[in-house]
């Protein structure tokens, strides 16, 4: 099968400041491998065996990251921004998998907690079904199978391709390449696409009209002795209904 | 403009609000509801103005319904389409956004008409901030919530065509081991490095028996002392209890981005600084050693 791994495509919530009155600074924060990341090319690489594997990213990320885990051809949109609208980014990535081509699967982190919803837009945009919430994969001839996990149960789905893959990382990375393999890695050619070379802009649907602090900011502080405030949780979450 | 906003639930995770927060733009939304009858009949109860009820066939996910789900909508043309994180709905919520051309956002709490745009307000960066987005042309957004209970009343129940569902199917299907109920408890207690020896999880464990509740613990707990298994956070488990008590947790955006569907957060930390009292619906500067005993008194008086 010819399998695109999706990898460092979003930036890290958490080189993001909150200052002042909600105001959020980026700094220069670039696209980082994703919580899934790792698990996208585990699954991605067991899909590919005997066929090819092709690493994608957006921004100028280092593709020797995917490489070094055993991405055979690797691309990026260079010039691809974080964006805010999951539907252009979305675009943007079916444009380049349309570029790349012949394309069985795609591996994309599931991004449940920051992008839910791209694996879905990436799918429909290519006309192609999607599962999500993926924990492991195997081909079967021209069909994947697929193991995830849905509301406390493991379900086992068969699935034709072309097919989008969202795949959650059930942990941290049980062993990152060393040090060799990333200087080798960057020894390997990497494609460099460009929006104008994919025929999309990243033109947004949505403008953001700023950011503010949430407005139930911080909690009702109980003071007292240990007693005391013990007898005051107590009451106030019985009177919330929680207890 | 009726029927303005859409929802699409694949099962009743924060049905009511999404449906409460669609209604803004001036009429009661319709739910395309893809799953069992339960759920055609919780979406007519959900203050929805119609609900669409796509069966799925026995043996196939509710995600071999996109084509079908982006026809209904494509035909439809609301300026607004609503889902719940949960992986089926948007998956689905992508294939429709995908067909009506919306621009997608995520994290949504609120939604506002605001002039001819429609404004979205959504939770980001784990909740540290609220940014608003407004969109001129039809936008899509999965959303945040909370279980709210439903207005009554019943919308009528219309069965939609199936169409050509694509080539899904399920193969298998059991209960997942381990995870200790946390995903589905209705109270979960947590702990972090608050709790100084692996012998004081007795106590954590004897609170979250009086309370009926589950035991979960933070990212560094499980994978620096392997206390336990799985832990609370954006790359563990995220849960949705009505009541989580945090003894000794920080509060890192980590661990904070797994609680942000949580209805009452309870913290106990010795640091008044620490960001859990942010996300916390009621906080306690105190040592949990001292305070954990009085709680367990008070909730036996």
């Amino acid at each position: 099968m010819k399998v695109v791994a999706l990898y460092k495509w979003a930036r890290d919530p958490e080189a993001a400041t909150v200052r002042a009155g909600g105001v959020v600074d980026w700094g220069n924060a670039k696209m980082v491998a994703g919580d899934d990341d790792h698990a996208v090319i585990e699954v991605a690489k067991t899909l590919a065996e005997g066929g090819e594997l092709v690493g994608l990213t957006l921004g100028d990320g280092d593709a020797a990251w995917a490489v070094a885990r055993g991405v055979d051809v690797a691309y990026s949109v260079a010039d691809a921004p974080y964006l805010a609208d999951e539907a252009t980014t979305a675009a943007i990535m079916a444009a380049a998998v349309k570029h790349i081509g012949g394309v069985d699967v795609v591996v994309i982190g599931d991004a449940e907690q920051q992008h839910p919803a791209v694996p879905g837009l990436l799918a429909g945009l290519l006309g192609w079904p999607a599962l999500s919430a993926v924990g492991s994969a195997s081909a079967d001839g021209a069909k994947v199978t697929v193991e995830r996990k849905v509301v406390g149960n493991i379900q086992t789905v068969s699935a034709g391709t072309p097919v989008v893959l969202g795949v959650a990382a059930a942990g941290e990375e049980a062993k990152p390449p060393g040090m060799m393999q990333m200087l080798q890695a960057r020894k390997k050619p990497v494609t460099t696409l460009s929006l104008a070379d994919l025929g999309v802009a990243a033109d947004q649907g949505v403008t953001s009209a700023g950011t503010a602090l949430p407005e139930l900011e911080g909690a009702k502080m109980l003071e007292g002795s240990p007693a005391e405030v013990a007898a005051a949780l107590v009451a106030a979450l019985r009177s919330d209904g929680v207890l | 403009m009726s029927g303005a906003a859409w929802v699409i639930a694949t099962d009743t995770k924060y049905l009511v609000s999404m449906v409460t927060a669609g209604a803004a733009l001036g009429a009661a939304p319709t739910v395309v509801a893809v799953g069992p009858r339960d759920l055609a009949e919780a979406a007519a109860e959900s203050g929805a103005g119609q609900v669409v009820w796509l069966e799925p066939t026995a043996g196939t996910p509710a995600e071999a319904y996109g084509p079908a789900v982006a026809a209904l909508v494509t035909a439809a043309g609301p300026r607004l389409l609503l889902a719940s994180s949960a992986a089926a709905a948007r998956t689905l919520l992508g294939a429709a956004a995908a067909a009506l051309g919306a621009a997608t956002v995520s994290g949504a709490i609120a939604v506002e008409a605001s002039g001819d745009k429609v404004a979205v307000k959504c939770s980001r960066l784990g909740g540290a901030v609220v940014e608003t987005f407004e969109a001129a042309g039809p936008v899509a957004a999965v959303c945040q919530g909370y279980d709210a209970p439903a207005p009554g009343g019943a919308a009528p129940i219309e069965s939609a065509d199936l169409g050509q569902p694509a080539a899904l199917t399920i193969a298998d299907e059991h209960p997942a081991p381990g995870g200790g109920g946390l995903t589905e408890a209705e109270r979960v207690v947590g702990f972090g490095r608050g709790i100084k020896v692996r012998a004081d999880m007795a106590m954590v464990e004897e609170l979250a028996a009086a309370l009926n509740a589950a035991v979960g613990c933070t990212m560094p707990v499980a994978d620096d002392y392997k206390w336990m298994d799985q832990y609370i956070g954006r790359s563990g488990l995220s849960i949705a209890p009505k009541l989580y008590l945090a003894l000794g947790i920080q509060g890192s955006p980590q661990h904070t981005q797994g609680i942000r569907d949580v209805k009452v957060v309870a913290a106990i930390n010795t640091d008044p600084e620490a960001p859990i009292f942010r996300r916390a619906t009621y906080g306690i500067v105190a040592d949990l050693y001292e305070v954990v005993p009085e709680i367990l008194a008070a909730l036996k008086s």
